[in-house]
């Protein structure tokens, strides 16, 4: 009895229960540390990704870029924002390998000379300028169960209902190419499908907000700041352009005291007057 | 030699599937073999030098029974010969192979084979009940007693004699003809009857190894119509790549009907194949790919054109213009494209412009976009179009010559536009438009 008491207190904790020291995951067999993923990770895309271009959004996604085989929800608070500026750096490598970009019902004309200088050919861009709800997500579906390799599919579908994305997403599963679905911010209260779900606004000096709803693994506090100046307009701009923010308020500080004026002026009249 | 013959039986009964003609039947079968013969009001074919060719003979049968159910075909039998064949699609018996053919045939009665039942009644009266029956009769008897024709189809039926038959020849252009069982009243409903002589079409662009480009559908209207309805109406459908894939044809032609209204309700329908261009197929591989590939994309593109409209799904066509309307114009999908090479314009373009400019509440001197706007580069002077005249709805000249100012203007809520000042005319005064966006 005594000796087995003895050996409780002699022993050592085993390896890795120790509050201060983290488990190592190097003593497990390399296949089960390889298939090992913690809660607070983030998870492994067991697809293939297309990079998007920024460095500290890659570093959030789940395997490094914006999924294949499976739908991208890209929630905007109004609707032609900033589609290109995120997604342009993606899309122009897929273009340049001779994928096709497929537009279902954009909201406003493409401008293709400034696509071009993006980087994303004429060569395979199509615009379906579907107009109904229906005819959108129909459009969509055709398109994503058509598979277009190497391309991507951009849909702009203001008025989709969860079950609808998950049709879409179901096909999604069998679609070697991206698929982005642009929908309102107010559907981010909305559950959804979609394993992945991006809400992006505008920050000040050239910046996108971008906030991960939804990922696989660990949930995103915080917000991702990427800078992004639209197009070419980096080359002809004045070092004072890059912050723009700054003219803005000087152009606030001007009206406010115009607006000041405005308002003593006919009061110092009435004391005159007086 | 042996051989390995099926015996296609187009029902008689007035039931309510329209009818196909043995002729149609017969130019459809000839996609299987080139050895296709109508006699007994039915078509037989021979298809033992096929076998191979269709992967063998479980999967030659079910294409051949596939096809023929599609047809409204239903009596269908497969033996060694033609006669034992027909005999057996007359009773019902699918497949002629299960046996020896003696086992096959001797239990048939004797109205399986037409020259047999020619003489049902005497046979009758001598006790013959089946085939076995006439076969046991002595053959010296037979022939002295009976015509020639009588042991002649015994023996073929049996694979004693040769069987002789002139073969179909393949017509060189297709139309086929189809009496609909019923009135129909809306064009969707076409598409039940559109779908079997679609299926025939099939079979004939695989057996002349062609592809169509473009295809009619015609629809007469029966003789109760109204006055001012006309014959009937027909739409023509084309595809971009030659093809005979029945179901890809079908799907566009659905599409097409679903935006025809009928004048009147329509009794006929004639399908026939307008364009016509031989046909590569692809080399199949001896490996499995490891993904099912999807459908070809730009059978799709097809497809979504046929719903939404040539003007719906576009391609863009680059022009050197400085105006920003005229630096790209959008064509349909299959239109023909220059094959000018166009420079870049120079300096930043928006991505996404309107249709027509938006103009813009002025507030002072600063226009106003949700909320106002801070200009950041400019002016971008574009002038130029008086070279480019167009008549309006009332007959006018008019120049579309613009003069404009552009700046790019940043929004705190929009982001960075793309707005211009209109320099012409001059008396209205400054105005701002929104043109474009850099989204």
């Amino acid at each position: 009895m005594s000796s087995a008491l003895q050996w409780i207190v002699n022993a050592e904790p085993p390896t890795g229960a120790g509050q201060s020291r983290p488990f190592d995951v190097g003593q497990l067999p390399n296949r089960v540390s390889q298939a090992l993923w913690r809660g607070t990770e983030l998870g492994r895309a067991d697809k293939t990704v297309v990079s998007s271009g920024f460095v500290s959004l890659d570093a959030q996604l789940p395997g490094g870029g914006w999924p294949c085989n499976a739908v991208t929800e890209i929630l905007q608070p109004q609707l032609p924002l900033c589609e290109w500026r995120l997604l342009s750096p993606a899309l122009a490598g897929l273009s340049a390998s001779g994928g096709h970009i497929l537009l279902v019902g954009p909201p406003k004309r493409p401008h293709v000379p400034g696509l071009i200088q993006l980087g994303i050919s004429d060569k395979n861009l199509v615009w379906m300028a579907a107009d109904t709800p229906a005819e959108r997500l129909w459009t969509t579906e055709q398109l994503v169960k058509a598979n277009p390799r190497g391309g991507a599919i951009l849909a702009w579908l203001p008025q989709a209902r969860a079950e609808q994305i998950r049709r879409l997403q179901v096909h999604a599963q069998s679609c070697d190419g991206p698929v982005f679905l642009f929908r309102p911010q107010a559907a981010q209260f909305d559950a959804s499908p979609a394993p992945l779900r991006v809400s992006v606004t505008l920050g000040a000096d050239w910046q996108l907000l971008l906030h991960i709803l939804k990922r696989k693994g660990a949930l995103m506090d915080g917000v991702i700041a990427i800078p992004s100046i639209p197009g070419t307009l980096a080359s002809v701009f004045t070092p004072r352009l890059l912050h723009p923010s700054q003219l803005m308020a000087k152009t606030e500080v001007a009206h406010v005291h115009a607006l000041g004026r405005t308002v003593t002026q006919p009061r110092l009249r009435q004391l005159a007057a007086h | 030699m042996s051989m390995h013959w099926a015996a296609l039986l187009p029902s008689l009964a007035c039931d309510n599937s329209p009818r196909t003609d043995p002729a149609d039947l017969a130019v459809w079968a000839l996609q299987f073999t080139p050895r296709v013969a109508r006699a007994h009001q039915a078509v037989l074919l021979e298809v033992e030098s096929s076998l191979r060719l269709f992967a063998g003979e479980d999967h030659l049968h079910q294409l051949v029974e596939a096809g023929a159910l599609e047809l409204g075909i239903t009596a269908l039998a497969w033996a060694p010969t033609s006669l034992a064949a027909l005999a057996c699609a007359r009773v019902g018996i699918r497949d002629g192979f299960a046996g020896p053919l003696a086992k096959v045939l001797d239990p048939l009665p004797l109205a399986c084979i037409d020259a047999v039942h020619a003489h049902g009644t005497t046979l009758a009266r001598l006790g013959c009940k089946t085939l076995a029956d006439v076969r046991k009769l002595p053959r010296g008897g037979i022939s002295r007693r009976f015509d020639s024709q009588l042991l002649l189809a015994l023996d073929q039926a049996y694979g004693l004699r040769p069987e002789g038959y002139r073969w179909e020849i393949l017509p060189e252009t297709f139309s086929a003809k189809l009496e609909l069982p019923g009135r129909v009243d809306t064009a969707p409903a076409l598409m039940f009857g559109a779908r079997r002589l679609l299926v025939q079409m099939g079979g004939w662009l695989a057996a002349r190894q062609c592809g169509v480009t473009a295809f009619t559908l015609r629809w007469c209207h029966d003789a109760m119509r109204a006055k001012d309805a006309g014959d009937g109406g027909e739409i023509t459908v084309r595809t971009a790549q030659p093809t005979h894939n029945v179901d890809h044809l079908s799907r566009l032609l659905a599409e097409n009907l679903a935006k025809v209204t009928l004048k009147a309700p329509a009794g006929d329908l004639i399908l026939s194949a307008t364009d016509v261009t031989p046909f590569i197929e692809d080399n199949r591989s001896l490996i499995p790919d490891d993904r099912t590939t999807g459908e070809a994309l730009n059978l799709v593109l097809e497809r979504i054109e046929a719903r939404l409209g040539k003007k719906r799904v576009l391609r863009p066509v680059l022009t050197e213009d400085t105006r920003i309307e005229w630096m790209n114009h959008w064509q349909a999908l299959h239109a023909k494209r220059p094959a000018t090479q166009v420079r870049q314009v120079p300096g930043p373009q928006p991505t996404w412009i309107l249709k027509t400019p938006l103009q813009l509440d002025v507030k002072g001197d600063r226009p106003l976009y949700q909320g106002p706007l801070q200009l950041l580069l400019g002016p971008e002077r574009i002038e130029g179009g008086w070279w480019h005249r167009v008549q309006d709805a009332e007959g006018h000249q008019r120049s579309l010559n613009v003069a404009r100012d552009y700046w790019v203007a940043l929004s705190q809520h929009a982001g960075v536009l793309w707005i211009f000042q209109q320099r012409l005319p001059k008396e209205t005064g400054p105005s701002w438009f929104l043109h474009g966006l850099f989204a």
